[in-house]
């Protein structure tokens, strides 16, 4: 088995050789593939924001919540609503949204996260249904179109960035889609990675793990679990005005402003690894890559998968996540990233500083 | 007197926990805390860090009424504890369960964590006194072990260290030795008296182990069915009446 200190050069090689391939292959992607496959990566980028902003509740605090397409969806109708109706430029509605789902964030939290448990998931599954149905109220229709929803709500003309060049045509806009989402994905990420690698991110694991020692050691319960959750709504409403501004379109019926929006972002997250940073990376790859490649089997399948899964008449890729997910709740807990560190560790092992 | 308690009483439903209960701790002192199961000491704990709302009663830390002082901001007073049956943070390594015990000493907020703002100097800052708090306690060389599946002793030690990093001027330890072989309690008797020297402590203590508790005690309270029925030295309290009737039953 090897041995690796941490901080020394070894260590330091590794560290940069992976973030070089993962340069590389962020490079790489929308400069030598498809349109299909750019626009897969963009949407994927979307998903791991929202399960990013999970994690930081459920993950790492422990608080469930069936209630994130809400959140989802106030980003998304906010940007939409911001561009029609008002005329903003697509870029500032990030911070709209981000404001105005903070604050519905805080103000659900704070009489919410009060119970806990499965008496928490009903009520935020509340909050989702009940999300959708407000869109379609008579009396707001003046601000959300109702059942029809908002559509194109798309960039007029594609902002010129430094290095991408003028881009044009579908092609440019799935281009454009890919850099915007992964610049609001590192964001997203730094974010999270700097609130978890902090005092604030301890406190946030010692409520998960026991909430009345956390609260002898001095960390303010309430206001914690209302301010993350404040965090984790706004970072889910960034997520929301990518898919709007990608798509150009949002209804109530939008996949992931629907209760299935919630179920999908829980099943990233989970499948990805609950509880660590990279988790909802691996498992939004892994859902949108196994979304495309299923997509095709279902009623036309013949032999074996055609037995399996002839009966769907949509995609099985949620089905076929949700056999994954038990499996890796048998086998890894902490999700697929759990399980690669479980294996890594056979053959490597770094030490850490300090000993 | 660091602490000051007068007429304390918790009732939960129909059942009297703590049944008009005084008593006070000089500064400095490590006070013992006996009495049979059942007698409202744990509950007494709760009380102090503001786990339980008393009906009744008054206590004042250093001269500040503490029932005005929310949960949290306990520990910022100086006030730290362990429990009984371990509260640690199970997914956590040792060092990192310490770290969160020194919440109060740090500052970094939401905005400051998410900008990186001094963050990373404020973790190294803690890590180290951290690590110095484990080695205080025998426990350097677990460091970065998970603070779960290690003996019930151990866990008893971080549970220390991890009231320690709050830097308290005062201490509850909630029967530190229970679990322990003999020869550890003594090793353990001898920690808590150095510690006492070391951080300036006063101490609160609940304990079954009566020969540790009347060889370190300064004072000892005794308690029966949440009342007090003794206080005094350790050997003014070994040889009263009520305590002995207590722990033996009967008619002496």
């Amino acid at each position: 088995m090897l041995k690796i200190k941490e901080g020394s050069v070894v260590h330091w090689a590794v560290r940069v050789a992976c973030v070089l391939a993962i340069a590389i292959f962020i490079v790489y992607i929308p400069t030598h593939s498809e349109t299909a496959r750019i626009g897969q990566f963009a949407s994927a980028f979307t998903l791991i924001i929202a399960a990013m902003s999970l994690n930081l509740v459920l993950g790492y605090t422990g608080q469930i919540s069936i209630g994130h397409s809400a959140f989802f969806g106030i980003g998304g109708y906010t940007a939409a609503i911001l561009i029609r109706d008002h005329g903003w430029s697509p870029g500032y509605t990030f911070y709209a949204a981000a404001i105005i789902a903070f604050i519905v964030g805080c103000l659900i939290a704070m009489p919410v996260l009060r119970i806990r448990g499965a008496y928490l998931a009903l009520v935020t599954l509340a909050v989702a249904v009940l999300f959708p149905t407000l869109l379609r109220w008579k009396k707001l229709e003046w601000l959300t179109s109702g059942a029809k929803g908002i559509d194109s709500v798309k960039y007029d003309k594609l902002p010129v960035w430094p290095f991408l060049g003028e881009l044009k045509g579908r092609d440019g806009r799935a281009v454009f889609a890919y850099w915007l989402g992964l610049l609001v994905l590192v964001i997203a990420f730094l974010i999270c990675r700097g609130l978890i690698k902090s005092r604030v991110g301890r406190s946030l694991i010692a409520i998960r793990d026991n909430e009345t020692a956390a609260a002898v050691m001095g960390v303010n319960v309430t206001r914690t679990k209302v301010l993350i959750f404040g965090i984790s709504a706004s970072l889910c409403a960034l997520a929301g005005v990518l898919s709007t501004l990608s798509t150009g379109v949002v209804t109530p019926d939008g996949q992931y402003v629907t209760l299935l929006g919630s179920i999908i972002f829980l099943l990233i997250m989970v499948v990805g690894g609950a509880g660590t940073l990279s988790g909802p990376i691996i498992g939004g790859l892994v859902y949108v890559w196994l979304d495309n490649t299923t997509r095709g089997i279902g009623t036309d399948s013949r032999g074996v998968v055609g037995f399996i899964f002839g009966w769907t008449n949509q995609s099985p890729a949620t089905l076929i996540l949700g056999l994954a997910l038990i499996v890796i709740m048998l086998f890894a807990p902490t999700g697929l990233v759990g399980l690669f560190r479980k294996l890594s560790r056979r053959i490597v092992t770094i030490e850490p500083q300090g000993q | 007197m660091l602490l000051d308690v007068r007429d304390v009483s918790v009732r939960f439903g129909g059942i009297v926990a703590l049944d008009g209960l005084t008593f006070s701790i000089n500064q400095g002192d490590i006070c013992g805390l006996i009495g049979p199961n059942g007698a409202g000491k744990t509950t007494m704990f709760n009380v102090v860090s503001r786990i339980y709302d008393p009906f009744k009663g008054n206590i004042s830390f250093d001269g500040q009424n503490l029932l005005d002082v929310p949960a949290h901001r306990i520990a910022e007073l100086g006030i730290a504890r362990t429990f009984q049956n371990l509260a640690l943070f199970p997914t956590m390594t040792l060092v990192e369960n310490v770290m969160v015990g020194a919440h109060c000493q740090g500052s970094v907020g939401f905005l400051r964590a998410m900008t990186r703002i001094g963050a990373r100097k404020e973790n190294h800052l803690i890590a180290e006194k951290s690590r110095d708090l484990l080695r205080e306690l025998g426990l350097d060389k677990l460091a970065h072990h998970p603070a779960s599946g290690l003996p019930f002793g151990t866990l008893k030690r971080l549970e220390i260290a991890r009231a320690l990093a709050a830097s308290p001027r005062f201490l509850l330890l909630d029967e530190p030795a229970a679990g322990l072989t003999h020869s550890e309690v003594d090793e353990l008797a001898d920690t808590i008296v150095s510690l006492r020297e070391k951080f300036n402590l006063t101490i609160l203590l609940v304990e079954h182990h009566m020969a540790m508790v009347m060889r370190i005690s300064d004072q000892v309270v005794a308690m029966e069915f949440g009342r007090k029925i003794a206080e005094g030295t350790p050997k003014q309290v070994q040889n009263d009446e009520n305590v002995i009737r207590a722990y033996l039953g009967g008619d002496v």
